[in-house]
């Protein structure tokens, strides 16, 4: 009772005041919002291919096959207290800058990389049946990787789905009752998250992340619903070993 | 061979575990425990239902809000004794808690949310039986959502339980500045957290007493909830032992998303400006429970007495709860479950 007196004196404020949190309730007003995001992205995008072409420092890597190019990912999704779930996904391996400055302590590597995301999800809530759902996520990631192999990496995921499983539900249509077959109901889910990580050179376990995920399912109710995920998680490869890989840096 | 015999052991041991976990099964009605969801008019709305439904007796409870959760109300006695008795439904209504789908705004109203309540009453029907017998119960917005269900079709329930109801959000606006008025003279007077009432009657001295005004209706509506934690600390009503354990049940920023778009979809459409049903409550005949606490802040006790003179009801009662605010199935919960378990009792 007074969790929800607590959520009513708080929304009551935010009706209001009219405040932002309120505008952003209004998903006609969260879509011009998405756009101009994409658009910064598509921008910063443009920017960097171009940054690529400076012949000084350009690096392209090109080995051929997809297994070289591709590193693969498993982890937690979710938020610890009301969702868990398991994600799984592929990045393949875009393009590639790589600047290599001499220092008096030695070389430094940075690395920029363009992903692209693709990843199939699962998430639940172990106290209910309210809160299950399998979604999956297409999208580009860009990743920096310093000389210590520390990452951050920012992704963002237009292309987006998400599937409700509901449990036994029955629907009433014009008066009739009948069994829904398979339940659930289907969300766009467009999203984009923020992460960190660690890089592990020549490994087949290559690296570890952690990203906060934010991801929207809309049409939701009469708007859209936002939620906050954490990523935790391992990639791994399979490339092949290579003798000469000293050559290679 | 020992090894063979060993390890196809443990295969079969494996076997019957998966086997006897797949295959538990709810058949006993007379201990419920189920989740279901109502899809309706594009919305899917779960209903959880414990209890014991050897009678087919539910009692349904609408939640407050507009926007609350059903399962804020499994707690206290009506988990401990009003499930002992019949079987307590309690539902998430369209943009709320865990209810989802898909509609445009004008896909929740006050019409289509009662449509939805009876549209949960057939499903309930068609899972555990056409001989299933219907008890409905609101709490405060939950009072506005059950007497617009009981207009549209009252025939389907035994009786209504109205508890600290709003079934005149209209009138709240102006009883507001009356009900604070009067509680803060009295706790003046009994040297009270003096303070804090001279503080609300300044509030209620700059809002506008003419005119119905939204910023200022929300400003007493969380007044509200202050002032009853005023008159707990002081001993003039009983806290409320709220045990009801729902964190993980509800993610929390799907529920208070959804809950803000709710209330403010409703509100827009005036819900608090112009409707009500007071007018209309001589059409509700069927037994009538009316149940408020008497320092009800949030729906003051006026709109309880109004509810009992206007209940076109041959059977109905009015209990004012002393010691309680705005849940007294939490503060008083002893004598609510008696007085709701007597109620059923009386008119199963």
């Amino acid at each position: 009772m007074k969790i929800t007196q607590r959520f009513s004196n708080t929304l009551n404020a935010t009706i209001q005041n009219n405040t932002g949190l309120l505008a952003l309730m209004d998903q006609s007003l969260i879509k011009p919002y998405m756009r101009k995001v994409i658009l910064y992205f598509i921008c910063f995008i443009s920017f960097q291919n171009y940054a690529q072409l400076t012949p000084e420092n350009e690096q392209v890597q090109n080995t051929s096959s997809f297994l070289e190019k591709t590193e693969f990912k498993v982890g937690y999704f979710g938020n610890i207290l009301w969702n868990q779930g398991l994600n799984v996904g592929a990045e393949y391996l875009w393009k590639e800058k790589i600047k290599i400055k001499e220092r008096r302590r030695g070389q430094k590597t940075i690395t920029n990389q363009f992903l692209l995301n693709g990843s199939l999800g699962f998430t639940f809530n172990p106290s209910t049946e309210t809160d299950t759902g399998i979604f999956t996520h297409y999208g580009l990631i860009w990743r920096r990787t310093n000389t210590k192999g520390k990452q951050f990496s920012v992704t963002l995921n237009p292309l987006g789905y998400y599937r409700s499983i509901l449990p036994e539900t029955y629907e009433v249509k014009n008066g009739e009752v009948d069994k829904v077959f398979l339940p659930g109901r289907s969300y766009y889910a467009p999203s984009m998250s923020i992460g960190f990580g660690k890089f592990r050179k020549d490994k087949k376990l290559s690296g570890r992340y952690f990203n906060i995920n934010f991801m929207l399912r809309t049409p939701y109710n009469a708007g859209t619903s936002p939620s906050i995920s954490l990523e935790y998680g391992y990639r791994f490869n399979f490339k092949k070993k290579k003798r000469d890989a000293k050559n290679n840096n | 061979m020992q090894k063979i015999i060993t390890n196809h052991l443990k295969i079969v041991v494996l076997t019957l575990t998966l086997l006897s976990l797949f295959s538990c099964s709810k058949e006993d009605i007379g201990d419920l425990s189920d989740t279901l969801f109502v899809r309706h008019k594009g919305a899917d709305m779960p209903a959880y239902i414990y209890g014991n439904g050897a009678d087919k007796i539910f009692l349904i409870i609408l939640h407050g809000g507009p926007g609350g959760v059903g399962l804020n109300y499994r707690g206290g006695t009506i988990k401990s004794e009003i499930e002992k008795t019949c079987a307590v439904v309690y539902f998430d209504q369209r943009g709320s808690g865990m209810s989802q789908g898909s509609y445009s705004e004008n896909g929740i109203s006050v019409d289509i949310m009662a449509e939805d309540v009876l549209a949960l009453v057939k499903v309930i029907k068609h899972k555990y039986g056409s001989d299933s017998r219907f008890f409905l119960m609101g709490h405060s917005w939950g009072g506005t959502l059950g007497t617009a269900t009981l207009l549209k079709d009252q025939d389907t329930f035994k009786g209504w339980i109205e508890v600290d109801g709003a079934h005149d959000p209209k009138g709240m606006y102006f009883e507001y500045i009356a009900n604070f008025k009067r509680v803060a003279s009295e706790q003046i007077d009994a040297e009270n957290n003096v303070n804090y009432w001279n503080g609300v009657n300044n509030l209620v001295n700059n809002v506008n007493t003419t005119l119905y005004s939204e910023k200022d209706f929300f400003r007493m509506n969380r007044e509200a909830f202050e002032a009853e934690e005023k008159l707990d600390d002081d001993g003039v009503t009983n806290r409320e032992d709220d045990d009801s354990s729902i964190f993980f049940n509800y993610n929390f920023l799907t529920a208070l998303w959804s809950r803000s778009r709710t209330l403010s979809i409703l509100t827009n459409q005036g819900l608090w400006e112009n409707v009500s049903y007071t007018n209309r409550l001589s059409e509700i005949t069927i037994p009538s429970l009316v149940l408020w606490g008497r320092y009800d802040m949030v729906v003051p006790p006026k709109f309880g007495q109004d509810a009992f003179d206007n209940l076109g009801s041959s059977v109905k009662k009015l209990v004012f709860f002393e010691k309680s605010g705005h849940g007294p199935m939490y503060s008083e919960g002893d004598q609510f479950a008696d007085e709701v378990i007597e109620f059923i009792t009386m008119n199963k």
